[in-house]
């Protein structure tokens, strides 16, 4: 009966139409399920035997990705209750916290996923260059790489400021005055005031949009947060992967 | 595109499907390698990366039933906690402001370092190593990575653990909830000892710092030139001037916090735009 | 020119017929044409960066009427501080106000009675009474607010966005401002001493 069923299922136009082949239980089937599929198919359809050991990579660069993605599922969570907004973003984050179901689970996540990928970016990194993976003809990735890292960070950094808490409100403030002190485009930098920059037209205030962290420091911030920077974090890790691909993995032969 | 076609690199298979296309000759990470060396991408390698992210879940959902993100009170632009603790990963950055000018630590320090990182596999002229753990064979490289994030992972821990209240420096068996007195010393900027020791005027005092500071820039470029002759010709001038710059400026900055915390020194060269 | 399009559009068959003004008339069309977008994407940036400078702010408000001298005794006093974000001083001279904003990067600094110094829980810097740096990484003496007399009803007017910052000298005790250079119009109020107090008692505040 149940046989049966399944046969019609797995046989019928709309099924056929969404997977193109069958159970990858053969060789064939392992083939297509890599490579017609577009997710899949950051992969090589076969791989080097020892490219599986997991001393080598210990996974991390994978982990990263994961909490990336992971990042972005409870981050979009999230934003169904959070107001950008300096009235309402710390009465959201409380609500998130202690009244909706599954709300404290989804910021807990978030915030551990974020120390994570802090953690695992610099693991993949120390693992990258212990192994001499950067060395020609895989330099350009490194590259990407640092970028991604700098990314990874300014998106904790971004993040930290949204539930506008004694905690986000100082590390933002600080963070950004550091920005003022910026050699010729800040208004406290070297030759900053002498190039005639003031709190209000310096490179701080365009990265807060006034002269103290307020609202438009906060909604600045929630659109990098939540799209520019996630946006160009997601490109670069295109090109990573394309790199990787064209470039050979490093491993062991 | 005029690529020489090679043949019979390994002998045709009429029932494998290689033996439809034509082999040639060039750069290509799989070349050399026989098929049979590798295995089918699924299920092999995607099982792995299966129980990858499903420890990784599991590890993060254990953990947060025991730890919970923080949230403070409201945002209060009149008080700030005490001590004001950046998130780790930037509490390296916040010690260095500390021992130095916020333009320096805050903006050319961090930009350096990235940049630092970036040059990396540009000035690594080392062809060995790649593909596999080792330390002998990349000693020198290993050793600048190493030192430079132990400045990192350090400043974490001191920034994490032996700073307290109003950022003064608590040792772990002091007790965290006094308010210690602010250390009676007073830094100096290095030309004011030149003045009370040699009994120089300020200025020569200055002038004597700027030519020190000067000087282990140039003796630190000097030395590798002249006495390991082969690390320069390994690598060729603009290569060695690069890394040279980023490697003295990172050894500077332990050089300057040894100098902080051993002689309370505040500035090495004072200038009417920047000090450092 | 066009013979040459005539022909079979081969690359090699236009690079033969073109003539020297031909080649001129190319050099000139890529030039203008690189010109164009160059102009375009310079004036799109500029355009960006004016985007983000927002001309109308909405902030907290930075002008607080005070009360009147009397009010305030000797010494630091901090109840302006969760409002406004200052402290007003009162010394044997008269009263003035100090930003409450750590010229290192911005903190709070809190103000610490017994030991007669600020101290900002950020990175450390210490400040003495007059907002001269006793410590510390911050790169300038505290902020003055401009502290003017209302003409009406005659209480004291802070307003916290005209600052005074003097250039303060590097001595070894930090960086340091004579008192006389700050106590000028309109950042200081001249005014008689509470009764009862002396320069003897309070050396600090003469
Ligand atoms: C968002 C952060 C990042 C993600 C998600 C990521 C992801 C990955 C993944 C999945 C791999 C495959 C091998 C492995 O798992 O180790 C990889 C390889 C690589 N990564 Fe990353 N990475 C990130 C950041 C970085 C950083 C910060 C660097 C270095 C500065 C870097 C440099 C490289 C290089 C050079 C390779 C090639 C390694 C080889 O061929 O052995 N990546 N990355
Ligand atoms: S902000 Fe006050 S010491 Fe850094």
């Amino acid at each position: 009966m149940l046989e049966n069923l399944k046969e019609k299922l797995t046989k019928s136009q709309v099924f056929r139409s969404i997977f193109r082949h069958g159970f990858p239980d053969n060789d064939m089937n392992r083939a297509y399920v890599v490579f017609s599929n577009v997710f899949l198919h950051v992969h090589p359809v076969k791989v080097r035997r020892s490219a599986l050991r997991m001393r080598y990579t210990f996974c991390l660069g994978g982990i990263t990705l994961f909490l990336f993605i992971m990042l972005s599922v409870t981050g979009i969570w999230l934003m169904f209750y959070y107001t950008p907004y300096t009235g309402l973003a710390y009465n959201n984050i409380q609500d998130l916290q202690f009244v909706i179901f599954g709300g404290n689970l989804m910021r807990d996540l978030h915030r551990f996923a974020a120390h994570g990928m802090v953690l695992f970016v610099w693991l993949h990194m120390t693992r990258v260059f212990l192994t001499g993976a950067y060395k020609a003809p895989r330099e350009f990735n490194w590259v990407v790489g640092v970028l991604l890292l700098v990314m990874t960070l300014i998106l904790s950094w971004t993040g930290y400021l949204l539930p506008w808490d004694q905690l986000a409100y100082w590390a933002v403030t600080v963070g950004t005055k550091m920005a003022s002190y910026t050699p010729f485009i800040g208004q406290n930098g070297p030759w900053g005031a002498q190039l005639g920059f003031l709190p209000t037209n310096d490179i701080m205030f365009m990265l807060i949009g006034g002269t103290v962290v307020g609202q438009n420091a906060l909604i600045r911030f929630y659109v990098l947060h939540c799209v520019v920077l996630p946006l160009f974090v997601t490109i670069a890790l295109a090109v990573h992967f394309w790199r990787i691909r064209k470039d050979g993995f490093s491993g062991p032969l | 595109m005029e690529n020489k076609v090679t043949r019979e690199i390994f002998p045709r298979d009429a029932r494998k499907s290689y033996g439809l296309v034509e082999l040639m000759k060039g750069s290509n990470p799989i070349v050399k390698k026989e098929p049979e060396d590798t295995v089918y991408t699924w299920p092999n390698l995607i099982m792995i990366e299966l129980i990858c992210a499903l420890l990784v879940t599991a590890g993060l959902i254990i953990l947060v039933q025991f730890v919970h993100a923080p949230l403070r009170s409201l945002a209060d632009p009149s008080t700030t906690p005490n001590p004001m603790r950046a998130p780790w990963y930037f509490l390296g950055l916040q010690e260095l402001l500390v021992y130095f000018d916020p333009w320096y630590a805050g903006v050319v320090l961090p930009g350096m370092i990235i940049v630092g990182l970036m040059t990396f596999p540009y000035v690594d002229t080392n062809p060995k190593g790649v593909g596999y753990y080792t330390f002998s064979e990349r000693k020198f490289a290993i050793f600048n990575y190493s030192f430079g994030f132990a400045l990192w992972w350090v400043t974490i821990v001191i920034g994490t653990y032996l700073r307290g209240l109003d950022w003064q420096w608590y040792w772990p068996w002091s007790d965290h909830l006094v308010h210690m007195n602010p250390a009676l010393v007073t830094l100096v900027p290095l030309h004011i000892v030149f003045v009370n020791l040699l009994h120089v005027s300020k200025d020569v005092g200055k002038a004597l710092c700027d030519l020190l500071f000067f000087a282990y820039f140039a003796v630190g470029m000097a030395i590798p030139y002249f006495l390991m002759r082969k690390f320069y010709d390994a690598m060729g001038g603009a290569r060695y001037v690069v890394f040279m710059i980023f490697f003295l400026s990172m050894m500077g900055v332990g050089l300057k916090i040894v100098l902080r915390l051993l002689f309370n020194i505040k500035y090495i060269v004072v200038t009417p735009w920047i000090n450092v | 020119m066009s013979t040459a399009m005539s022909g079979t559009g081969n690359q090699d068959s236009l690079k033969d017929a073109a003539t020297p003004s031909d080649l001129g008339r190319r050099k000139f069309m890529l030039a203008a044409g690189w010109g164009v977008v160059g102009v375009t994407l310079a004036g799109s940036t500029y355009a960006a960066y004016k985007f983000m400078f927002p001309p109308i702010l909405y902030e907290p408000p930075t002008v607080f009427k005070i009360g009147h001298v009397t009010e305030y005794g000797l010494g630091v006093d901090e109840r302006w501080k969760l409002k406004g974000r200052f402290w007003v001083v009162r010394n044997m001279r008269g009263i003035y106000n100090m930003i409450s904003i750590c010229r290192h990067l911005g903190c709070t600094p809190n103000w610490f009675p017994d030991q007669k110094r600020f101290r900002c829980p950020c990175h450390g810097s210490i400040y003495d009474v007059h907002g001269n740096v006793r410590g510390g990484p911050a790169p300038r003496t505290l902020w003055r607010g401009q502290i003017t007399k209302d003409p009406v009803d005659g209480a004291v007017v802070v307003n916290t966005v005209v600052r005074l910052d003097p250039n303060p000298s590097q001595t070894p005790q930090g960086l340091w401002v004579k008192e006389k250079v700050k106590e000028i119009k309109p950042f200081w109020l001249e005014h008689s001493p509470p009764p009862g107090a002396s320069c003897s008692s309070n050396r600090l505040l003469c």
